[in-house]
């Protein structure tokens, strides 16, 4: 029976860490936001992927994108060949981006690098929604 | 005449569509088909991925929305065929002739497109990161709103070519000829000037 209720409780643990909510990031990102209403902005990325690198070192700091990004919303960054992956949250390209609120609810996905023009429109449109 | 031309289609000695039946049945069914004729087929969105496709020839084919990642297109014929929003993703390409083709929105991602014939290609707002054109043909290409990010252009001249508000972010350009406007615009977007680049 105590073997039983171990087993239980081991796979309890895997299904606990395999959500976003008690996924380590993003705690650490909600930590960020404290009493703030912003957005988690989740990418995920690979080690070769130069749109990922596109997105974090030219749009994520352009100077239309930047301002709008830091006020609103929180970025976390999982790379997909080196960090577990949360459950509810598989992707089909890389970069994608999930927008998360606080509760861990996904509003919406992007998937693909965008200019900082369409990427600024994005982050209008999910701010709008949120 | 209308009775001798009727008889020659019953005997299969005219292919109104130009491909071999045969050919395309062989495609449909192994999902691979080498030096095959299937010209003018209608191919619209199959899975074609990790194929071997070389030396095969699609001219004029309808290939939109089809998906050819990973698939081995050395050799082939795709000249006036339609890849609207097809996939060539990590695909190989070298030495096809790709003139004319319509590829508006396809993605060319991480494509091996060297010795290629794009002459007068549409690849307006092709997704083509990571994807090698060197010593390709580029005469009247059509780059506009193309992403070329961290491509290659090695052995080129694009001095007749589009590249209308093309992303070069990182794009590399070695031993290649473009025109003032052309680099200026690469420099703008962070490109990479290697050697024998020439601006005129």
């Amino acid at each position: 029976m105590k073997k039983f209720f171990l087993l239980l409780l081991l796979f309890g643990s895997f299904l606990y860490a395999a959500s976003i909510e008690s996924d380590k990031e993003f705690q650490q990102a909600i930590a960020k936001i404290g009493k703030e209403e912003k957005l988690v902005l989740m990418i995920y990325t690979a080690d070769d992927c130069p749109e990922c690198a596109y997105m974090k070192q030219k749009v994520f700091h352009d100077k239309t994108v930047e301002p709008f990004l830091n006020r609103h919303f929180v970025v976390m960054e999982k790379n997909v060949h080196r960090s577990s992956l949360p459950d509810g949250f598989d992707y089909f390209g890389i970069p994608t981006m999930f927008f998360i609120d606080k509760a861990g609810v996904k509003k919406e996905t992007l998937v693909g690098s965008k200019r900082p023009k369409p990427f600024l429109e994005a982050l209008h449109r999910v701010w709008g929604k949120k | 005449m209308r009775r001798v031309l009727a008889a020659l289609l019953c005997l299969g000695l005219l292919q109104v569509h130009g491909y071999d039946p045969e050919h395309l049945k062989q495609l449909l069914e192994e999902k691979e088909c080498i030096g095959c004729d299937l010209r003018g087929a209608d191919l619209r969105g199959i899975d074609f991925s990790g194929c071997d496709l070389s030396k095969s020839d699609f001219s004029g084919a309808n290939v939109s929305r089809s998906i050819f990642v990973m698939a081995d297109l050395n050799d082939a014929n795709l000249s006036d065929a339609n890849a609207t929003e097809s996939v060539f993703w990590k695909g190989t390409m070298q030495r096809a002739d790709l003139t004319r083709i319509h590829a508006q929105g396809a993605s060319f991602k991480g494509t091996y497109l060297e010795g290629s014939n794009l002459s007068f290609a549409d690849l307006r707002g092709t997704k083509s990161w990571k994807a090698n054109f060197s010593s390709a043909l580029l005469k009247k290409t059509d780059f506009s709103d193309a992403e070329l990010g961290d491509a290659k252009f090695i052995h080129n001249d694009l001095r007749s070519s589009k590249l209308t508000k093309s992303l070069l972010w990182k794009t590399y350009f070695s031993n290649v000829n473009m025109t003032k406007a052309q680099c200026a615009h690469a420099k703008k977007e962070e490109a990479i000037f290697d050697v024998n680049v020439t601006c005129r």
